[in-house]
């Protein structure tokens, strides 16, 4: 078989390799370990959105003038991450997106109580009973549904009548996502195992399966389906980047003690293994105060746990959402919710 | 191979180098066996016979075997019609065909997905998958059909068999190792798959691993459905090395081999060039125009852009040194199953094959677990990172390398042996030319792949690491895609340079 000249491909190799090089020689001063950073700073884990976590910082580091560096990731896999990482996590505070990857590191006692002062910030309820782990902001359950396709009035008071052969092919819903989980608890909690295990079946009988909170509330958005059971927030964020007067959907609340109307938290709690114990206390202390509540109030459209500060975006007073009585802090059980979409089907 | 300690201390140079990457690869494996060892005799029973596991059983392998299927399809028909035919334009779709591999799965996913819900479904996941990924078949199938001797084909015409006859039986025996090579990629790819899969609603045993880290934080169970996915893995391969194995087409004679007379497609040439055309638009124009619609509309059009050279830097210099590390380790595997074919040596350089099936998600969770209990002072350095890159892409880097190790004549090395110059200095200075546009083609798959890698780079990283494939995941979470369509974009950008190179490497050596 015809070989290439010897010359021609070392040459060609030279290029190659002198064009990775060229690569290789922009990015070499990130070769320092992190291990062995200097100077001695906070280090957090967050799976919070990274505009919001990058405010909130800065904001701490002015205040009080401790550095502080950022792992940004999944909430989900920054949680399973500590959870292999064991005693020897570098990390010192961990901020989630959800409650319940804060609770599962809680359960298998990776943190440490937080002060009472920070506990005492933030709404009754919203909190771990041990006291491991604080809410930091809220958001609701809500069905999202698109105007021209179906009527404010035909949308029923509890998501419970939303699992019947009426809701065919009408609902979106995201049996995979954390809150869901959590919705399933919920309704466990309030209505009984039955009633959890027969909205399941609907579900999968009537709605349509979607695999992200928003896929389902951009399909409603589109059109191409009439409503969606997701986080209140998700709808703002369209119509942050569509123009709120370009909406086609709008964000119905059930209210009245409704599962649909469950309340779920991002939360945050200091590790037991913390080097900087002392400042990473600090930390969540300022996230739960006036100062740190008001800086994540005027960029998510999420309620704030602390109840002196009020949201920027146009969301109801939390006080008229009348959600479900139950506590986040119980929404962890997700083998629980496992068990029972494995039984409906869906898991 | 036996090992007995003289035999041991005759082993060539290559064989000890070869027990790095092969430590590194079976990291993964004493990471899965000792958490799926925490679960229980009665646990892991009851996880291997859940009834859901048949269901992702078959998902698993239908989306396995189709897009397989479909990409060498695609692969096959693409790289006939431009070697063997007179198709117009040929030089432009020669170097075409390879571009789909610029574009990340995950964006074509996107678009796809909000084109329609109905490519949200398994014929759709086929569909955009086999789409994605065709040019893995394409790429060393024309590569091999440049090289075959016509003559195979000239004797089977004169015996009277007809141009499909000929085609199988003469023509497709001498293209199954390209074919070969690319469906074990593909293949084993499909099983890895995640991101693309979530988005368009194909639930697999990877889909579910990553259930099992998000709903229960269960290291474990998602170790036994590592497992299964691994045995899975096992045919695959051992078909692959059957196929490789046995076959030997050589061409006995002096001289090199003639080119093949392309044939006149006449009025075909329309159906066909519109079929070419289809094609591009599916695997191009469509993720493409998504690319286009995020970057023109939407509020945070133009936020952080502040970040894009840092994020340029950290993913060129991520994926540059993880290239070339991975090749290094890449090398000695290589020689070590060409010279000794021994089975072990046949099996040890599969075995990155095999872990090439596992998530991102397990390979980045077992590193995290083993470093910082055996090595914590490099935890969450760049070293770290570079060694959860090679476990991932080794394959990459062993396919091209052993391409063209293959093709070096054993005479030069022995000439030069007999000279008197010692094993290492011959593969520098005879061996290591030679392979030089296989590792070429190498370093730019890999690069390619490295550039797009997220959860290995979140995780493992140095702390406050920007590269694009973070950037753009961090704004979509947010759901602001015209912030992450310049990231996106870019990511497109620096993959068209891999891309080329490895084009151009890929279709002129073998």
């Amino acid at each position: 078989m015809p070989n290439q000249p010897i010359n021609s491909n070392r040459r060609n190799f030279l290029r190659s390799t002198a064009l990775l090089g060229g690569g290789l020689a922009l990015g070499l001063p990130s070769f320092a370990p992190s291990a062995l950073a200097k100077n001695q700073s906070l280090i957090l884990y967050s799976g919070q959105h990274e505009k919001t976590t990058t405010a909130l910082v800065e904001a701490f580091t002015q205040a009080t003038g401790i550095k502080v560096r950022v792992r940004a990731g999944n909430s989900i896999q920054l949680a399973n991450q500590i959870i292999e990482e064991g005693r020897r996590s570098p990390a010192d505070v961990f901020y989630s997106e959800e409650s319940p990857p804060v609770a599962a590191l809680s359960e298998r006692n990776l943190l440490t109580p937080l002060q009472p002062e920070t506990l005492e910030n933030i709404r009754p309820i919203y909190k771990a009973q041990d006291g491991t782990w604080t809410g930091i902001t809220a958001r609701c359950r809500v069905t999202v549904y698109n105007t021209k396709l179906i009527a404010k009035e035909e949308l029923p008071e509890s998501v419970m009548d939303m699992a019947t052969e009426k809701w065919q092919g009408k609902l979106a819903f995201v049996p995979t996502s954390g809150a869901f989980q959590q919705q399933i608890v919920a309704i466990n909690h309030l209505k009984g195992r039955d009633a959890a295990l027969n909205w399941l079946k609907g579900l999968k009988e009537y709605g349509r399966i979607y695999n992200s909170n928003m896929a389902a509330a951009r399909a409603v958005e589109r059109g191409e389906i009439a409503t969606a059971l997701v986080n209140n927030y998700y709808w703002y964020v369209i119509a942050k980047e569509k123009g709120m007067a370009n909406m086609q959907s709008q964000i119905h609340y059930s209210g009245a003690q409704d599962p649909g109307a469950l309340i779920t938290v991002s939360a945050a709690g200091v590790l037991k293994t913390a080097k900087n114990a002392a400042a990473a206390q600090q930390l969540v202390n300022y996230m739960t105060s006036l100062e740190g509540q008001k800086v994540l109030a005027a960029r998510v459209a999420e309620w704030p746990m602390n109840p002196q500060v009020k949201s920027s975006f146009d969301i109801p007073p939390f006080e008229q959402l009348n959600p479900p009585e139950v506590n986040p802090a119980n929404l962890g059980g997700a083998d629980e919710a496992l068990q029972l979409r494995r039984e409906a089907g869906l898991a | 191979m036996t090992l007995t300690s003289r035999s041991l201390w005759r082993q060539p140079w290559y064989f000890w180098l070869a027990l790095l990457p092969l430590t590194l690869v079976v990291l993964p494996l004493i990471y899965i066996f000792y958490r799926a060892s925490l679960l229980g005799l009665d646990a892991v029973i009851n996880e291997i016979f859940r009834s859901r596991n048949l269901e992702l059983l078959t998902n698993t392998l239908t989306l396995a075997v189709g897009v397989t299927l479909l990409s060498l399809v695609f692969g096959l028909f693409v790289a006939w019609c431009v070697e063997r035919t007179n198709l117009p334009w040929r030089k432009f779709w020669r170097i075409g065909a390879g571009l789909p591999l610029v574009v990340p799965a995950f964006v074509a996913s996107y678009a796809w997905a909000s084109i329609s819900v109905s490519f949200q479904n398994m014929a759709g996941a086929i569909l955009v998958l086999a789409l994605a990924k065709f040019p893995l078949v394409y790429l060393p199938v024309a590569a091999a059909l440049r090289n075959t001797d016509p003559a195979f084909e000239d004797v089977s015409r004169s015996l009277g068999q007809g141009p499909w006859r000929t085609f199988y039986s003469a023509l497709l025996p001498q293209l199954l190792p390209a074919l070969g090579g690319g469906a074990i990629l593909v293949a084993t790819h499909m099983f890895a798959e995640f991101g693309a899969l979530a988005l368009l609603g194909v639930q697999t045993f990877t889909t579910a691993i990553f259930e099992s880290y998000e709903l229960q934080f269960n290291s474990s169970a998602a170790a036994m459905q590592s497992l299964v996915l691994l045995i899975m893995c096992l045919p695959v391969i051992w078909l692959e090395m059957r196929i490789r194995g046995q076959r030997r087409i050589a061409r006995v004679g002096k001289g090199s081999a003639r080119q093949a007379n392309r044939i006149n497609l006449g009025w075909y040439n329309l159906p066909v060039l519109a079929g070419f055309v289809l094609l591009a638009t599916l695997a191009l124009g469509v993720p493409f125009f998504m690319l286009g619609y995020w970057l023109l509309t939407g509020a945070s059009a133009g936020v952080g852009y502040e970040k894009l050279w840092p994020a340029i830097q950290g993913s060129l210099s991520l994926a540059g040194m993880g290239a070339i590390f991975t090749s290094l380790m890449a090398v000695p595997l290589v020689l070590l199953a060409v010279k000794q074919r021994g089975r072990l040596a046949l099996w040890a350089e599969r075995l990155p094959y095999l872990i090439h099936s596992l998530p991102g998600v397990v390979i980045a969770l077992a590193l995290v677990f083993l470093v910082i209990r055996l090595l914590p002072w490099v935890y969450q350095s760049t070293l770290v990172i570079l060694a959860a890159y090679a476990i991932l892409f080794l394959p990459l880097a062993q396919s091209s390398i052993r391409a063209s190790l293959e093709l070096v004549p054993t005479n030069l090395e022995n000439i030069a042996r007999s000279l008197g110059k010692k094993p290492f200095y011959v593969f520098i200075s005879i061996v290591l030319p030679n392979i030089a546009p296989g590792l070429g083609a190498a370093l730019a798959l890999m690069m390619l792949e490295m550039v797009r890698e997220l959860t290995a780079t979140l995780m493992l990283a140095p702390t406050g690491t920007l590269t694009l494939a973070t950037q753009v995941w961090s704004y979509t979470s947010d759901g602001e895609f015209a912030a992450a369509a310049p990231f996106a974009a870019l990511l497109v950008l620096v993959s068209i340079l891999p891309v080329w190179i490895f084009t151009q490497r890929m279709l002129r050596t073998q």
